[in-house]
C-alpha cells in the first residue's frame, strides 16, 4: 500500500502552528517558546524537535544536510534525512555549504554558517536550569526574573569540585543579555559558533515541546567566571589521521591492536572534503 | 493561477522569517499576494499573512474603514475569532484605519508577561511604502552593525514603539506591508533612532 502524505508530512495546521511559534522564538531570542508537539514516525527524543521545525520549513527548492555527531550517515541522520526527502522530494547533500537547511544533533558543522542558510538544531533538554530545579512553573518564573544565580553556582560547584567547568557539551549561555540558553549539548568547541552566526540557528525540543532561537548576529556568551573564564577543548598539536586537518572538533579513537589513541575529525563531511580536494591535488 | 496554499505560503513564510529574523530586510512576496483572487480591503501581502499564520487558534482584530466585512471574510477564509485589541494575538491596522486607530492599537496591545512574553500581540501594519532609505537607523539581534529603513507613514509609530517596547522581553512586534506587497519586520529586540545628518 502506497500512502500519499502531504508535502513535508504535515498538514498544513501543524506547519501553521509551528510557524508562530517559530517567529516568536527569533522576536525573543534565547526564550523557550511553548509549541504542541506533534506525534512523529521517530520516537521523541530521537530528533522530533527539530523534524518538525525543518519540515515547516522546507519548500521544493531546498537543499538538506542532516547530520548526526558530525557524520552524515548515522542511521538518525539517514532516517531523518530519508523521511523529509521522500515526503517533499527535495534534494539532499553532505557539503555544508551548499545546503539551504541543516539540521544537526549535537554539532556545529566546521565550514562557517553563511547567510541564507538555517541551522536546525535537535534539543534534548531545552532547560539550562532543569538540572537543580525539576519544576517547569518554577524555571519559568527564574527566567521571568532573570534569576539565574542557580546556574552560576553548578559551574561553581564544577570548580570546586574538579578545578574547572566540567560541562562536557551543553555549556549554558546567555544570550543577548538577557535569557539563559540550553546550546543543545554542541561541545564547548562549537559555543562561539553561535556568537554573531551569520545564518539562523533554530532549536527544537520535541519531547520538551519547546522551540528557540538564536537570530543572525546576536551575542551569546558562554557563562564563566572572571577569573575561570569559559574555554573550549584543545586539540593542539593533533591531526586529523585521515585528513591531515587540524584546530577542528576531534574524536579520539583507540587503537584496538596497541591502545594507542588516534584522532579524526568529527565533522564526515568535512573530512571528506579535505581527502577529495588533496586527491584532486 | 491560484495561491497555493502549500508551496505559495511556505515561500512566503521562508521570506517572512527571513525578514524576521533579519530586521531591516525587505522582503517582497507579490509572487504569492499577485496569485490571490478575492476581493478583499487589505493589501494581498496582508492576506498572504494571514493565511501563513491564522487558524482556529488564533484571536485578530481588524483596525480599518471596512473592519466588519474584512473580519468576516478572514473568520470564513481562516476560522479564526475576531476579538479585541487587549486580547488579539494579531492585529490588522489597515491602510484606511484611522492615525488613532494605530495609537489606540499600541497602547492597548497585549505585551505578554514575564512568565509568557511570546504570548504578546503582532500588529501587521499597512503602509504606503516600506524601502531601505536611510530615515530610520536599526540596530540589535539579526543586523551585522546598522540597517536603514524608511517606512512611508502618517504616524508617530517610533515613539508609540519605543514606549511599548521598554520593558524586554515584553513588547510587541511589527509587521508592515506596503502597496507593492513588500514586507518588513521588526522584532521588539530591534532599537530603532531617527538618522541624524550631521
Amino acid at each position: 500500500m502506497r500512502i500519499e502524505y502531504n508535502f513535508a508530512f504535515f498538514d498544513e495546521g501543524s506547519k501553521r502552528e509551528i510557524r508562530r511559534a517559530t517567529l516568536k522564538a527569533i522576536a525573543i531570542p534565547g526564550y523557550q517558546v511553548p509549541f504542541a508537539s506533534r506525534e512523529m514516525p521517530i520516537a521523541r527524543g530521537w530528533g522530533t524537535g527539530g523534524l518538525q521545525l525543518t519540515l515547516s520549513l522546507v519548500g521544493k527548492p531546498d537543499i538538506l544536510k542532516v547530520i548526526d555527531q558530525g557524520s552524515d550517515e548515522s542511521v538518525n541522520a539517514v532516517n531523518i534525512k530519508k523521511l523529509i526527502a521522500i515526503t517533499t522530494g527535495v534534494t539532499v547533500s553532505d557539503e555544508t555549504a551548499e545546503a539551504t537547511i541543516i539540521q544537526s544533533r549535537h554539532r556545529i558543522p566546521e565550514v562557517p554558517l553563511q547567510e541564507g542558510q538555517i541551522l536546525v538544531l535537535q534539543v534534548p533538554l531545552p532547560e539550562p536550569l532543569r538540572y537543580y530545579e525539576p519544576s517547569e512553573y518554577e524555571t519559568k518564573k527564574l527566567h521571568a526574573e532573570q534569576e539565574y544565580s542557580g546556574a552560576w553556582l553548578m559551574l561553581f560547584e564544577q570548580i570546586m569540585n574538579y578545578g574547572t567547568m566540567s560541562t562536557g557539551a551543553d555549556h549554558p549561555v546567555m544570550v543577548h543579555g538577557r535569557y539563559v540558553m540550553a546550546p543543545s549539548p554542541i561541545p564547548r568547541f562549537d559555543n562561539p559558533k553561535l556568537n554573531y552566526s551569520q545564518a539562523l540557528i533554530l532549536l527544537g525540543a520535541g519531547r520538551e515541546k519547546k522551540v528557540y532561537a538564536v537570530p543572525p548576529f546576536t551575542r551569546v556568551a558562554s557563562l564563566d567566571f572572571e577569573d575561570y573564564p569559559f574555554g573550549v577543548e584543545s586539540f593542539q598539536d593533533k591531526c586529523c589521521r585521515l585528513c591531515g586537518a587540524q584546530g577542528v572538533f576531534m574524536d579520539e579513537i583507540l587503537d584496538d591492536v596497541t591502545g594507542e589513541p588516534f584522532y579524526q575529525c568529527n565533522d564526515s563531511s568535512y573530512c571528506l572534503q579535505n581527502l577529495n580536494g588533496k586527491s584532486r591535488g | 493561477m491560484k495561491l497555493d496554499l502549500v508551496h505559495d505560503i511556505q515561500a512566503a513564510y521562508r521570506l517572512t522569517l527571513d525578514s524576521m529574523s533579519r530586521p531591516g530586510l525587505i522582503s517582497n512576496i507579490s509572487n504569492q499576494a499577485d496569485k490571490l483572487n478575492m476581493e478583499i480591503s487589505c493589501f494581498g501581502s496582508t492576506l498572504v499573512l494571514v493565511l501563513m499564520l491564522f487558524d482556529t487558534e488564533v484571536k485578530f482584530k481588524v483596525c480599518s474603514e471596512c473592519e466588519a466585512e474584512t473580519a468576516k471574510l478572514i473568520n470564513q477564509l481562516t476560522y479564526a475569532k475576531e476579538t479585541e485589541i487587549e486580547s488579539a494575538d494579531y492585529i490588522l491596522v489597515l491602510k484606511d484605519a484611522k492615525p488613532e486607530d494605530l495609537e489606540e492599537v499600541f497602547r492597548k496591545a497585549y505585551p505578554g508577561d514575564l512568565l509568557d512574553p511570546h504570548k504578546a500581540a503582532t500588529i501587521i501594519i499597512e503602509t504606503d511604502y516600506v524601502s531601505n532609505d536611510q530615515n530610520l537607523t536599526l540596530t540589535g539581534p539579526g543586523i551585522e552593525k546598522e540597517s536603514y529603513i524608511d517606512v512611508k507613514t502618517n504616524d508617530h509609530w517610533v515613539k508609540l514603539r519605543a514606549e511599548k517596547n521598554t520593558e524586554y522581553p515584553l513588547g510587541i512586534d511589527l509587521i508592515f506591508t506596503d502597496w507593492y506587497d513588500n514586507i518588513l519586520c521588526l522584532p521588539r529586540t530591534t532599537q530603532i533612532a531617527k538618522r541624524v545628518i550631521k
